[in-house]
């Protein structure tokens, strides 16, 4: 049986009002597909079913699950590559100058998913800093608890190491853990990991220098993505550089950041008296 | 070489690792299912659900030597190994499938599994080439750890089995001498 | 641009071919080290090569050590893409001279990411 367009509907309800993803109309494979699994894990055959259950008696716990299972956590390291091209090229040692020896730096990876983007950053750092884990901290952040344990265990499959991880990168900083990878311990200090809905009011946090806003906000509409811009950029330094994602822009957006190319790659900027 | 039992010789190999010591069945499906999803296809579910094998089955393996050694085999019918291959070429399938295009595809999803086992057990291991036939014979029940799937609904087993055979029982008068 | 792809496994060396082909590359495959240094002999000189470690004849270690022994050769990319996937295994190829390194099992996304990390994706599709 498929999804009545009052599951659908009351799915699309409760994960917007939870996350601010949006679900077109249209999307109802991705809800029944996503939702199958944990359905039959309940043993309950038909994701209506399922959907009904939960919506006639809700908990945090089945609400939350069902947010998460519609969160799209598709990641990997160096995503697009270029930029961790401009954070080293330019933005770090930019940073660097016009930061005191004893500032320590702080960096964002606002949707973290499982990990591979704050740990892509903390391996550029530790091999281009001595000390790193003394001048630099990055908070990692994202909606999902799975993720958020994710990233805190760092660990990851086979399978996901060979998503864009440099071999070099590989036996430097990892170990095996049976099949999975493990992450170096220096590399796990420098990460702080917590969860954090960027659709929500903000915790205090920063201010950072540089924030990885990256492959998250295609899932919202305008609105949000606008006052999310407004938000970071409140937790951001004025002379900060934040990325986006390749499929994203502060352009038609919110008008209060400047666009710097840096090679083939572009970051924002917050402008000055905006 | 002397033939002179000291005990000692006995003693070092009593704490010769057997498999289940090693890795346990959970391992084993999850290196069997990332080499599904990633080679077959991403909806290749192996379910966690034995079944009982034809009669005219084939297996391929890879042995492994180091500090533990044994051998990764993988069994199902014949009829399923020739699915399995098709389904690993897609589109680039030779039509007819010949005998040894099965072989080889069957003797590299060892090599796959297997090398992946290697890795997860204490090293450093020697990973020996493929084969396919029937499967080499248990050497010692204790030494076996067995994982029994079904792809498309046939049945398949990845058995991890040492290549020794038991050690002899110590005598009890033996145990307790000083070292 | 021109790879060349060895492995023992002729399954494995279309699933590998395949995939480079739609990323546009010319392929060449050799079933083992000798044969793939018997290509390069010939004068068939790639951008890229992959090899397989374990086969028969000449594995892909030997093989790497052969490739960087002649520095005509300099130029040309090596990765590995092999089920032989513990910790010093990789660190000892590297050592040895390939610059990258893929572990069975693959996805066709792994091996276009590795590419593009080594600047081997052809613009067009690396756009
Ligand atoms: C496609 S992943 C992007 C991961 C990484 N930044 C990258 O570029 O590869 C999107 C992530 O955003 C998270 N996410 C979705 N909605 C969110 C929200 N409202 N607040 C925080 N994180 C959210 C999801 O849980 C998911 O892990
Ligand atoms: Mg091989």
């Amino acid at each position: 049986m498929t999804l009545t367009a009052t599951s659908f509907d009351w799915v699309r309800n409760l994960v917007h009002k939870e996350s601010a993803i949006v679900l077109q109309p249209g999307k109802e494979y991705l809800v029944e597909a996503r939702l199958l699994p944990i359905a039959r894990q309940l043993g309950i055959p038909d994701v209506s079913e399922f959907v009904e259950s939960v919506r006639s008696r809700p908990s945090p716990d089945s609400t939350r699950r069902i947010v998460e299972a519609l969160t799209t956590n598709e990641t990997s390291w160096f995503r697009d590559g270029d930029p961790f091209t401009a954070f080293t090229s330019t933005v770090l040692p930019a940073l660097l100058a016009a930061r005191g020896p004893n500032e320590r730096l702080q960096i964002w990876s606002a949707a973290c998913s499982s990990g591979q983007e704050p740990y892509t950053i903390a391996m550029l750092l530790e091999d281009a800093l001595p000390n790193a884990a003394s001048r630099v901290s990055i908070t990692a952040t994202d909606l999902s608890r799975e993720m958020v344990e994710r990233t805190k265990a760092g660990r990851f499959s086979q399978l996901e190491v060979n998503r864009g991880l440099p071999a070099p990168m590989l036996v430097r900083h990892f170990t095996r853990a049976g099949t999975e990878w493990e992450v170096a311990p220096n590399l796990r200090r420098m990460v702080t990991v917590s969860e954090c809905n960027l659709a929500a009011p903000l915790p205090r946090m920063g201010p950072f220098d540089v924030v990885y806003l990256r492959n998250v906000l295609i899932y919202f509409d305008l609105p949000t993505k606008r006052s999310i811009l407004s938000r970071v950029r409140s937790l951001m330094r004025p002379d900060g550089w934040l990325f986006l994602g390749a499929a994203e822009t502060t352009l038609g957006v919110d008008d209060s950041w400047e666009r710097v190319v840096i090679g083939r790659s572009s970051a924002y900027r917050p402008l000055k008296g905006a | 070489m002397s033939t002179i039992d000291t005990g000692q010789r006995r003693r070092s190999g009593d704490s010769r690792p057997v498999i289940p010591e090693l890795i346990d069945e959970a391992t084993i499906r999850s290196i069997a299912e990332d080499a599904w999803i990633a080679l077959v296809g991403e909806e290749e579910i192996l379910l966690p659900i034995p079944g009982e094998l034809p009669d005219d089955v084939l297996s391929s393996w890879v042995d492994v030597v180091g500090p533990w050694t044994g051998t990764v085999v993988l069994t199902t019918g014949r009829q399923t190994a020739a699915e399995l291959t098709r389904a690993l070429l897609g589109d680039s399938a030779p039509e007819p499938l010949e005998p040894e295009d099965v072989t080889d595809a069957f003797g590299e999803i060892a090599n796959v599994v297997g090398g992946n086992v290697k890795a997860a057990l204490p090293g450093p291991s020697a990973l020996s080439l493929p084969e396919v036939g029937s499967a080499p014979a248990v050497r010692n029940p204790a030494d076996v750890c067995r994982v029994d799937v079904l792809w498309r609904g046939e049945p398949l087993t990845i058995s991890v089995q040492g290549a020794l055979p038991p050690l002899p029982v110590p005598h009890p008068h033996e145990n307790g001498e000083s070292l | 641009m021109r790879a060349l792809v060895i492995d023992d496994s002729r399954a494995m060396r279309r699933i590998v071919s395949s995939t480079l082909e739609n990323l546009g590359f010319e392929v060449n495959q050799a079933g083992h080290g000798g044969e793939g240094l018997d290509v390069l002999a010939g004068g068939w000189v790639p951008d890229l090569v992959t090899v397989d470690w374990n086969m028969p004849v000449m594995d892909g270690l030997q093989f790497v050590s052969a490739v960087r022994a002649n520095p005509a050769w300099r130029a040309m990319t090596i990765m590995m893409v092999t089920s032989e996937s513990e910790h010093t295994q990789i660190v000892r190829a590297l050592a040895a001279g390939a610059h990258e390194y893929v572990i069975k099992p693959f996805t066709a996304d792994a091996l276009r990411d590795k590419l593009a990390l080594l600047g081997l994706l052809p613009q067009e599709v690396a756009l």
